[in-house]
């Protein structure tokens, strides 16, 4: 076969396989992104039919004059380190856990999987009752003065009642993706360096987590996205109150577009959001990708 | 695989079967009148309405859309009109959105039923001296209060100044009960309908707002809203513990299990208090902004949310003739009395079915004691920001004057 | 005595886990006990156990949120949806693993960057696109528009999982003369059907648990899904908790036997998975 028959072939074969997927991806979120770029350099509604151009005015005024958006990347920057690494730890000890013969371990795995069949606004709702009702009762009950704390209202109760709601949510469904592979590594490895007489920590730090970096890589970044992109949850938990404290970025750019009806200055906040967690995620995926490799 | 290939196929052909099943019946219908608003709680009545109107409108098929408020009611409405798809007939909660959606509404100043409105009610959707929305009903908040509390306390006349709101205070606090439910953590019962009331007193809110946009006015130096401290200060002082997580469902039970006397809501929760306690004696008190009897003692009431007509509907003739067919026809002013519960802010609708908050209001609103909801005149955005400033000030994180200087700086910033 | 000192420190964590369990339970203790208590007692009592049980939440929300219509669109937008992410997502992933050209990874990093853009910033320029592509009020369309929404996370998820897959019985495959599609269908397919149940697990729910896409592309009440009727229960200042809450249990049934069974293929699928080769 000639040359470019032959890359003929592969083009053609490309677009069976990589094409519906590159075509739906580009006509529901590419081609809107885009347009979203154009829309961050005008002013409108949102409703209105024509857009009016301003240039760099909205971007100006975000960086210049906007300190609740760096307010609410502070506190999505914050809350997404500190929900990554409980989520993380929690998911990947549950994991090893149910991976033992353990009598009761279906039960246990569809228990912490559990909160994912509801859906988040709902699930904000359900737990704003919690630590606002319950937790008070329980307190007044018990004595126990964390119980007894204002929850959600204040700065710092309503940053760990969004983290403790995070981190009920997302356990179980990353456990279920650490249990795939924790279930997937070879035990004669493992076998064969117990035989060895290695002790738990050394099987543990040298050869459980090397070869779980693959899961734990897809575990980082999936945390990552959720929380980076926090919207539903802190709406109806916190509304990003008290104060505007607990306001992530995705719901500063919601409030922006369509309460405050800027859309303009919405899609530029996007647009800046965006290029800002696209870095952090590319040295995220880079440095885990790193380690996979040295394991 | 063949099990696999099997399966396929099925799917997709019942996909196809449902695909093709939706569009007949698209074509079969009569010309659809697309409705939307977000009163949830009526869907059914709704239904019923459809069915009526279908008797009286063979042609028009009626198709009602609720969004309620945990879904952003406003926030689908814009992206329905940026994507095209505005419906014939919706409703704006007032002027301030009235204002976005400008280029799309229908002048209904010849409408039938517009010398039947109730004044105070047209006035707000009234612009360069045309009406722009139809209203159906009045709402009115204040606190809520629990009567029986009030009579075991002695309390024989009902507050009306600040300091009889603190003497009322006091003997309920000596009972061992406490005065105030406040749901500080709720943006629209601190930001928007608390500080309408200072905003809403003044002599004339809406040259105050005009004066306010090019700076001749200050919020920080208006005696009404200085005075008001001490209003707030006295639902704190004698209010629920941590006012700033209770929220509108944590602040009625507290006053449905009688923990609290009163609690700043409207005659909204009027159905959920009697689903509660079907003997409960409610009643509505207005929130002073000062001891000056003139000038505390006002209930506001006001509009919630007035029908508008899409320009751009091939439906608008349709749209209008529904409309004026609610508040003009026998069938459609029972479902507004009766079927929805509403105060009716049309003077041919007679009302005499209303619940002990409703009748509260409109005594207040018969012997003039009123004042309007000017939030619905803020810039966008404003409930959220002085909610901001005034949860701070609960938190006891700023002063008061310092509150009010933020939130003149947050409509300045606002308005531009 | 290794043996039983394993056996002990396994019962010791087996306990631990059943109690941190049943912290996790807790809030659905109070979904379950409101959902069957009157509206006047969820007011005034959220906390305590029904004194009467109101089995009429249950039915009716069924009756009014027209339970059976409702359930069957969510079972519908959710498997059409899944099946064909499931093969999109399985052949781009595995092309973009074993062909490795620049276009490849810009999309790969496309689709990574897509996973961390909050919906809220494309919604409206998305909606136009709906719109102008005739998808509003369709169940097929908002399927549609999940393929392109969905597609990201789903190549994610093989993508990682197809690159530790050993690329040598491929190789033997075509020396033996299959051809690509071949290949695909007999070797690839079934060594990634650990990650395909996982990927229409994670997908299941998403797609199940969606409100903000059916609201936007579904207006008319006869296409309603699961999550939508159970918001139609909130309003802006009232709650009927006592539907919403009926109406959530109902919808978690399907889903949670979905998962029990699917349980079953996530070990059965690694085991006789042979990745290791």
């Amino acid at each position: 076969m000639s040359e470019s028959g032959n890359r003929i072939k592969q083009a053609g074969l490309a677009t069976v396989f990589l094409g519906p997927a590159v075509f739906f991806f580009i006509l529901i979120i590419v081609f809107p992104f885009i347009s979203g770029i154009y829309y961050s350099f005008t002013e409108w509604n949102g409703v209105n039919a024509t857009p009016i151009w301003v240039g760099i005015n909205n971007f100006q005024q975000i960086l210049f004059h906007d300190t609740q958006f760096f307010t609410s990347l502070w506190f999505t920057f914050r809350f997404t380190v500190t929900t990554l690494v409980i989520t993380n730890v929690l998911a990947f000890g549950f994991a090893m856990v149910l991976i033992q013969p353990l009598r009761t371990k279906v039960l246990l795995r569809t228990i912490f999987f559990l909160p994912n069949v509801i859906g988040g606004v709902l699930l904000g709702f359900i737990w704003r009752f919690i630590l606002v009702n319950g937790f008070s009762t329980i307190g007044e009950i018990t004595k126990l003065s964390f119980f007894a704390l204002p929850w959600l209202g204040s700065p710092e109760t309503g940053f760990w009642g969004l983290v403790i709601v995070y981190t009920w949510r997302s356990v179980g469904y990353l456990m279920i993706i650490y249990i795939a592979h924790l279930l997937n590594i070879d035990t004669e490895l493992m076998e064969a360096a117990h035989m060895d007489g290695a002790g738990g920590v050394y099987m543990f730090t040298r050869i459980i987590v090397p070869l779980s970096m693959p899961a734990i890589t897809v575990c980082l970044f999936l945390a990552l996205s959720w929380t980076f992109k926090s919207f539903d949850i802190v709406l109806s938990l916190t509304s990003g109150g008290p104060f505007r404290s607990t306001e992530t970025v995705a719901l500063n750019i919601y409030l922006e577009a369509f309460r405050y009806g800027n859309y303009g200055v919405g899609s530029a906040k996007s647009i800046l959001y965006f290029l800002v967690v696209g870095v952090i995620t590319l040295f995220q995926v880079r440095q885990t990708k790193k380690m996979e490799v040295e394991a | 695989m063949k099990k696999m290939l099997l399966g396929l196929i099925f799917l997709l052909s019942i996909g196809f079967l449902f695909a093709a099943g939706n569009k007949e019946e698209q074509k079969t219908t009569p010309r659809e009148l697309n409705l939307y608003h977000f009163k949830v709680s009526q869907v059914e009545q709704w239904d019923q309405l459809v069915k009526e109107y279908a008797k009286v409108e063979p042609g028009v098929k009626l198709v009602v859309e609720t969004v309620g408020g945990a879904a952003d009611w406003t926030t689908t409405l814009k992206t329905k009109f940026a994507s095209g798809n505005g419906p014939d007939i919706f409703v704006v909660d007032g002027p301030a959105l009235a204002n976005t959606f400008s280029e799309y509404l229908s002048d209904l100043s010849d409408q039938p039923w517009v010398s039947h409105a109730v004044e105070s009610a047209k006035r707000p959707m009234t612009f360069e001296g045309k009406l722009m929305g139809m209203p159906f009903n009045l709402e009115g908040y204040g606190f809520i209060y629990n009567k029986k509390i009030f009579r075991d306390a002695g309390i024989t006349k009902t507050p009306g100044t600040v300091q009889e709101l603190r003497d009322a205070a006091e003997k309920i606090e000596a009972m061992g009960i406490t005065p105030f439910g406040n749901g500080y953590s709720e943006w629209w019962v601190i930001g928007m309908h608390l500080m309408n009331i200072p905003f809403a007193t003044l002599q004339d809110p809406a040259s105050f707002s005009t004066a306010l946009d090019n700076g001749t006015a200050s919020i920080a130096d208006n005696a009404i809203f200085n005075s008001f401290k001490e209003t707030f200060d006295l639902t704190i002082k004698y209010g629920n513990k941590n006012p700033l997580t209770t929220d509108h469902n944590a602040q009625m039970t507290l006053f449905n299990t009688g923990q609290v006397a009163m609690v700043q809501q409207g005659n909204w929760k009027e159905v959920g208090i009697y689903e509660a306690n079907p003997d409960a004696e409610v009643g509505l008190l207005p929130i002073p902004v000062n001891n000056d009897p003139a000038v505390s003692g006002r209930i506001p009431v006001g509009v919630p949310f007035y029908w508008v007509v899409n320009k751009e509907s091939d439906m608008k003739d349709d749209a209008k003739k529904f409309l004026n067919w609610m508040v003009s026809s026998e069938v459609g002013q029972r479902y507004i009395t009766e079927e929805f519960g509403y105060i009716p802010a049309f003077d041919n609708i007679k009302s005499d079915s209303l619940g002990g908050l409703s009748q509260d209001i409109l005594t207040y609103a018969s012997k003039g004691k009123t004042v309007p909801w000017s939030f619905t005149t803020w810039h966008d955005g404003m409930y959220n920001e002085f909610s901001e400033h005034a949860q701070r000030y609960v938190a006891d994180k700023i002063s008061y004057s310092e509150m009010l200087k933020r939130m003149q700086e947050s409509w300045v910033k606002l308005a531009e | 005595m290794i043996q039983v000192r394993r056996r002990t420190i396994v019962g010791v964590m087996e306990l631990g886990m059943v109690l941190i369990a049943m912290l996790f339970l807790a809030p659905f203790y109070f979904v379950v006990v409101n959902s069957l208590k009157p509206f006047g007692e969820i007011l005034k009592n959220a906390a305590s156990l029904p004194r009467i049980i109101a089995w009429s939440n249950y039915t009716n929300a069924f009756s009014k949120i027209k339970f059976l219509s409702v359930f069957s669109n969510s079972i519908f937008i959710t498997s059409l949806s899944i099946l064909f992410l499931v093969i999109i997502g399985s052949m781009a992933s595995w092309w973009m693993v074993r062909k490795n050209t620049k276009f490849n990874g810009l999309m790969f990093f496309a689709f990574v960057a897509a996973m961390v853009t909050p919906f809220q910033s494309i919604m409206i320029p998305l909606m136009r696109v709906v719109t102008d592509f005739h998808l509003l009020n369709s169940r097929i369309g908002l399927i549609l528009v999940y393929l392109g929404y969905s597609t990201p996370f789903t190549v994610f998820l093989y993508h990682g999982f197809i690159k530790s897959v050993p690329i040598q019985m491929e190789e033997a495959a075509l020396i033996d003369g299959c051809n690509i599609f071949q290949i695909f269908l007999y070797i690839v397919i079934p060594m990634i059907r650990s990650m395909t149940i996982t990927v229409i697990i994670l997908q299941t729910l998403l797609i199940w648990n969606d409100f903000l896409l059916p609201l936007l592309i579904l207006s008319k009440r006869s296409l309603h899904t699961i999550p939508l009727a159970v918001f139609s229960f909130f309003g802006q200042y009232t709650n009927r908790w006592d539907y919403a809450l009926a109406t959530l249990v109902l919808g978690m049934f399907p889903i949670v036997i979905f998962f029990l069974f699917m349980q079953k293929y996530v070990i059965a699928g690694v085991r006789s998975g042979s990745v290791k080769g």
